[in-house]
């Protein structure tokens, strides 16, 4: 078993975005490698537009959330993503959502890699630790 | 706030030379735990900690 963290992520929302990037990040400073495949509504995280919305009814409330992260100096979404890959963090769009969702490679943030399930479930099998971001 | 003490101190890490000695400062309650668990997942060496208010203060050895 090696020393690696995979995550699955199937929800697009704002709260399922950031979970990954701060586990990732954490993990990612402590010496882990680690593999986040995003699948099903997770895959549109992964877009350059993305611009996730807390879940429900909640969503209206999206700015004012934000605001209040960035006054404790938690960075924005885009930014924590780009400070995961800079840690070494590695990305995966899911190959069958972007194929069912109409997602092209073109649309992805710079640095995503596209992957199939087996492929990810290959690292997953090699990793001490798998996480569902369900 | 969690991540950013680790992070941060991740990245710092890389500037630094074997022996030195890294000062911490952190608000965030849990950086408490978090950084003597990335000082024995990382194998650098916590020298002190302080308590100064909200503020947190942490030594670190690099190794």
């Amino acid at each position: 078993m090696a020393d690696m963290l995979c995550m699955v992520v199937s929800e697009g929302t704002f709260d399922k975005a950031y979970m990954p990037l701060i586990m990732g990040t954490t993990a990612a400073s402590m010496g882990t490698e680690v593999h986040v495949f995003y699948t099903f509504f997770g895959t549109g995280l992964l877009k350059k537009t993305a611009k996730p919305k807390l879940p429900g009814i909640y969503r209206l409330f999206t700015g004012m959330f934000q605001k209040k992260m960035k006054a404790v100096g938690i960075p924005s979404h885009d930014e924590m993503m780009q400070q995961a890959m800079d840690l070494g963090v590695n990305f995966y769009a899911c190959s069958t959502t972007m194929g069912l969702m109409g997602i092209k490679e073109s649309d992805l943030k710079k640095g995503v890699k596209v992957l199939g399930a087996a492929a990810f479930l290959k690292l997953a099998s090699e990793s001490k630790t798998t996480l569902f971001i369900g | 706030m969690c991540p950013m003490p680790i992070v941060h101190l991740a990245k710092k890490v890389k500037e630094m030379q074997s022996g030195q000695i890294l000062e911490l400062l952190a608000d965030d309650v849990g950086a408490k735990e978090d950084v003597p668990a990335w000082c024995s997942r990382t194998g650098n060496s916590l020298v002190s900690t302080e308590e100064d208010g909200k503020l947190l203060k942490f030594y670190i050895r690099m190794k």
